[in-house]
């Protein structure tokens, strides 16, 4: 990681929601969801708020303290998953509330991906053209 | 045969309004649903018999504001009708389609393999089901016909056609959600052949005005062969009906119900049901984000558009409601039984 790591929502398709205190995030573009624990809710709000990363190592989540390797590995995942980016604005400052929140989580920094739609690609096919193919080319269920 | 892109879609889709109302096609069906009074001009045939027996027709009431919408199922061959266009852009996103009508306050759906548009205008409440021919449409269609209308018509307004399923007992009830597979259907039906009530199963309109309200809309239920067995439909319905497209018998709610549809059901928790295994069922707490994930997916990609609406809708509604997880157990009467203690007594 930086000295200092900023990051921000990948694009608008991004949308999450809370749910006592437990994200659920959307890529409305391809219907992918994506699910946290405990911890990994409040360290996703944090950081899709531009909370500067190096400020959440040290702290107390999930029964143990944060690690810059735990943290790496955990922002690497929501980059590969295309829900954040690398953001080169001014880091916000640490939620005064957020080191108590983290503290109260049970669960280690995690996030699930949840792709139920293999039978619903196909009932609504999502089409693209492969060039060897032509067009229509129907995108198989996996 | 013309080639629509993106960047021609909004005039496309316009046009085929414009073309459609022109050739004043007769209706031939209107059906009454809640708030809305929908008229379908569509010829004879399998789509005209399914708007005939698929939907709960909602009672008069005065006290619900309605309103008028139109849809025209047409084809080549009607005077003034097209032949359906063809996709021309290299790539074809369902989500990219509904944001670029959406851009221009219209709603629409394309399926490729039948050249089979659907094109809704919500201000004027018209729209468009244009096919290749009188019965080129997805085999799903039957079951609920003219869903993609209805779902733009009433998101427009704030309500919401959801996948879920419903159970209740004197104007209370469950909605039930899930992936398929996870044993919806099977107990939605193994409770109304049991005396509980129902306002659907595959899906039903739901409206978050004053608490959350399950209206019913489509009757069908599904069962797969097994489940047929299992719950003894194959004695009370018998098998001469084809089986759909899924290979699923296919009957209606009033076909296995003690009661007529209610008009509405008060919906007191969400309850994600699965196959437990045991003997006996049991419901307990479920986190509201598990909830929300067997509760939204489905709903939002199983319809075109309105994708971010119905994750803000489903996100409020799952807000609103305690979440439990169904634990299915064996027994038809059992599983029943589990629902109406609950909804008599809350959580055991």
């Amino acid at each position: 990681m930086r000295d200092c790591d900023a990051y921000a929502v990948a694009s608008k398709d991004i949308v999450f929601e809370s749910f006592d205190g437990e994200a659920v995030v959307l890529n409305l573009a391809n219907g992918k969801y994506f699910g946290f624990s405990d911890s990994g809710s409040r360290v996703w709000q944090a950081l899709s708020s531009g909370v500067d990363a190096q400020a959440l190592i040290g702290l107390a989540a999930g029964g143990s303290t944060i690690g810059a390797p735990e943290l790496g590995h955990f922002i690497s995942q929501l980059l590969e998953l295309g829900l954040l980016v690398r953001s080169e604005a001014a880091a916000q400052p640490l939620p005064g509330e957020l080191p108590a929140e983290l503290a109260a989580t049970s669960e280690p920094l995690t996030v699930s991906i949840h792709d139920d739609l293999a039978d619903l690609i196909i009932v609504d096919p999502i089409h693209e053209v492969e060039e060897p193919l032509g067009w229509p080319a129907v995108k198989q269920a996996s | 045969m013309p080639r629509v892109t993106l960047e021609t879609l909004p005039d496309y889709a316009r046009y085929l309004v414009a073309a459609t109302e022109a050739t004043h096609y007769p209706a031939t069906r209107t059906v009454r649903l809640p708030r809305l009074e929908l008229t379908a001009h569509v010829g004879p045939g399998a789509l005209a018999e399914a708007l005939g027996h698929a939907f709960v027709e909602a009672e008069d009431d005065e006290a619900e504001p309605s309103a008028e919408c139109r849809v025209f199922t047409v084809h080549p061959g009607i005077d003034g009708i097209p032949e359906p266009a063809r996709w021309g852009d290299a790539h074809f996103t369902e989500y990219g389609f509904a944001e670029r009508l959406a851009e221009t306050g219209l709603r629409g759906h394309y399926f490729h393999d039948l050249d089979f548009w659907q094109v809704y205008d919500p201000q004027r409440r018209v729209g468009v089901q244009l096919m290749a021919t009188a019965d080129a449409f997805p085999p799903w269609e039957p079951t609920a016909p003219l869903r993609a209308f209805l779902h733009w018509e009433y998101a427009a307004r704030g309500m919401r056609l959801t996948h879920a399923g419903t159970l209740g007992a004197d104007g209370k009830g469950v909605l039930l959600a899930g992936a398929g597979g996870a044993g919806k259907s099977g107990t939605v039906t193994a409770g109304l052949l049991n005396g509980l009530d129902s306002v659907g199963d595959d899906y039903v309109l739901i409206d978050l005005a004053a608490g959350v309200t399950a209206r019913p809309l489509f009757s069908t239920l599904k069962q797969d062969p097994q489940g047929f067995e299992r719950l003894g439909l194959r004695q009370r319905l018998g098998t001469e009906r084809p089986l759909n497209w899924q290979g699923k018998h296919t009957f209606h709610i009033a076909d296995i119900a003690a009661r007529p549809v209610p008009a509405a059901l008060d919906i007191v928790a969400l309850v994600v049901p699965h196959i437990g295994g045991g003997e006996t069922s049991s419901i307990m707490p479920v986190s509201r984000r598990d909830a929300m994930i067997a509760l939204a997916p489905s709903g939002i990609m199983q319809m075109p558009g309105e994708r971010e609406s119905g994750f803000r809708f489903f996100g409020d509604l799952t807000r609103l409601l305690p979440s439990y997880r169904l634990s299915l157990g064996t027994h038809p009467e059992e599983i029943a039984g589990t629902i109406a203690d609950f909804l008599t007594r809350g959580v055991p």
